[in-house]
């Protein structure tokens, strides 16, 4: 019974069928989506472990390993991400209350006088997916945002987006400040323009080229 | 064929086209802020590259939020960066159906014309290329980039409208640069590149064709930029009728080559921030070096940047790359290959 629903949930988020109402994908229109199957298998006592173990994250791996082999493209993950957020909504009194727990917290922003969001909200969603709790700081994040957020979680990761060369080099204040209010805190850091070089000249702690990748680095780091 | 591309194709030289407004606006001792904002410093800024660069042809800052600014969006315009739209201005199917397509005195466009005016007047010995964004990049920016992704497929006829009324703006919006003189325009449409050979083709293809087929002649050409494409994209591309297509540097030119007739013109694809803007003079000789061997004996290849130029990239580096190019153009005549 347990693993019908967790089958079912894995699917919806794999295909990204939000929920009932959502027409895509168009084999699974009319079906209920991610919403209302994890509300229906949390009332027949399927566990929010189970459901965030066997179901959302085996899904997102799934789906973040489509995406690196350019099987789906970003309108696909950004679906199975909503999806996968349809359901976590289920999930979060679960998290408050803290009978789920969270593989850590990741604070996320785009770096000051960066407006751009698609790869941090792309990013975002999928270590939420993989299982994180993520604090989205939003775009334009000044230095002191990511030192408040720090202080106030001094165990998370900090990851820092940037789509253009002109703000990638805001970067390394950020860093800098992070690592001084909170000592040993580990520094990720992603966007078009950026390489792994230019990742350790501004003392990050490791650069993702694509979701998959900073998911691994995540994992790796966080270990 | 066009006038362009028979020049392209005819030309006993190798061709160099590098995407770059920034480094005029930085040589003429202005901000972004100036240029974006004043057609007569913007004009100056493409005169410079113009005047001091041997490159195929000159072109217009490639600015992606003008056209999004004249439909009502809120822009960002720090002094010395690229501008960015900010916030969304629709978000339903109500907002869309709702949405005005705006006149050619909106916001900046004025500006824009009036800079590529002067330019058309005033540069007579190389082509000059207008700009503007691509049906999907900028439905993207009135849409929100993120929502507009998921919204390609449970919202589509919403989508669909949009796109309408984007491609409505940018016809008349080419039509009048056309007028202006220019020999052509490129249109950047790089989140296009995010999609699917497929999606591409519905949701950018379909639109960007409709601007091809109103303003592309043997006078004028339409170059289409999307250095969003990864390799998926390159069939929707070519389908559009573009004269000429730019890639970006996350693709292997090599392949694209292979994948488009000999009778368009590619160009690309040289990273304008690792190469051009990050690495030192040797990198870029190397780099240059490197694609003009993988890509040796297309006729219809132009050497490019994989994208327009960022601020701060070295002079120094843009004529390490033109000094490579003529380089190894003389030593493939001499040796006649």
């Amino acid at each position: 019974m347990s693993s019908d629903f967790l089958e079912k949930l894995s699917e919806c988020v794999e295909f990204g069928k939000i929920n009932l109402a959502s027409p895509y994908p168009p084999q699974m229109k009319g079906l209920p989506g991610a919403d209302e199957i994890t509300r229906e298998a949390l009332q027949a006592g399927v566990t929010p472990t189970e459901i965030l173990n066997d179901a959302l994250i085996v899904a997102m791996n799934k789906v973040g390993q489509k995406f690196s082999e350019n099987k789906i493209f970003v309108p696909q993950m950004l679906l199975s991400a909503k999806a996968m957020s349809a359901s976590m909504v289920h999930l979060k009194p679960y998290f408050a209350s803290g009978a789920v727990q969270r593989r850590g917290i990741f604070i996320i922003g785009t770096v000051f006088g960066d407006l751009h969001d698609i790869g941090k909200n792309l990013f975002a969603m999928m270590v939420e997916g993989a299982g994180w709790e993520v604090i989205d700081l939003g775009i334009d994040v000044k230095t002191e945002k990511f030192v408040e957020a720090v202080e106030r979680y001094p165990n998370a990761v900090v990851g820092i987006s940037a789509l253009l060369t002109t703000t990638m080099v805001n970067m390394k204040p950020v860093i800098e400040a992070v690592k001084s209010a909170v000592p040993g805190t580990k520094i990720i850091v992603g966007g078009a323009p950026l390489s792994a070089e230019f990742a350790v000249s501004i003392g990050a702690d490791g650069y993702g080229k694509n979701p998959q990748e900073g998911i691994m680095l995540l994992d790796k780091i966080s270990d | 064929m066009n006038k362009f591309t028979q020049q392209v194709l005819q030309s006993p030289k190798l061709q160099a086209l590098p995407i770059m407004t920034h480094p005029g606006i930085e040589a003429i001792g202005s901000t972004v802020y100036e240029a974006v904002t004043n057609g007569h410093i913007h004009y100056q800024a493409i005169r410079y590259i113009a005047d001091n660069f041997d490159t195929l042809a000159c072109t217009s800052i490639m600015d992606l939020t003008v056209e999004a600014e004249a439909f009502g969006a809120k822009i960002n315009l720090p002094e010395n960066e690229v501008p960015s739209v900010s916030g969304r201005l629709v978000s339903d199917a109500e907002s869309v159906a709702a949405l005005e397509i705006p006149t050619l005195a909106k916001g900046r466009i004025p500006q824009y014309l009036l800079a590529n005016r002067l330019a058309a007047e005033n540069i007579k010995d190389k082509p000059v290329f207008s700009g503007c964004i691509g049906p999907f990049s900028l439905s993207g920016r009135l849409y929100d980039m993120s929502e507009i992704m998921a919204a390609i497929y449970i919202y589509p006829e919403t989508i669909l409208q949009l796109l309408s009324k984007c491609t409505g703006f940018l016809v008349s919006y080419c039509k009048a640069l056309k007028a202006t003189g220019t020999q052509g325009v490129v249109i950047a449409e790089p989140a296009a590149g995010l999609l699917s050979g497929d999606d591409c083709m519905m949701f950018s293809t379909n639109f960007v064709k409709q601007i091809v087929d109103a303003v592309q002649d043997d006078s004028f050409t339409v170059i289409l930029h999307n250095c969003g494409n990864t390799g998926y994209c390159t069939e929707a591309m070519v389908a559009s009728g573009a004269r000429a297509l730019h890639f970006g540097n996350a693709i292997d030119m090599e392949k694209v080559i292979e994948q488009c007739p000999g009778d368009v013109i590619i160009m690309g694809n040289l990273n304008p921030v690792a190469i051009f803007q990050q690495g030192t003079e040797e990198a870029v000789r190397k780099a240059t070096r490197k694609l003009l061997e993988k890509t040796a004996g297309h006729k219809n290849f132009v050497i490019s940047s994989g994208c327009d130029l960022p601020p701060h990239v070295p002079e120094a580096n843009i004529r390490a790359f033109l000094e490579t190019v003529e380089h190894y153009d003389f030593l493939c005549v001499s040796r006649v290959c």
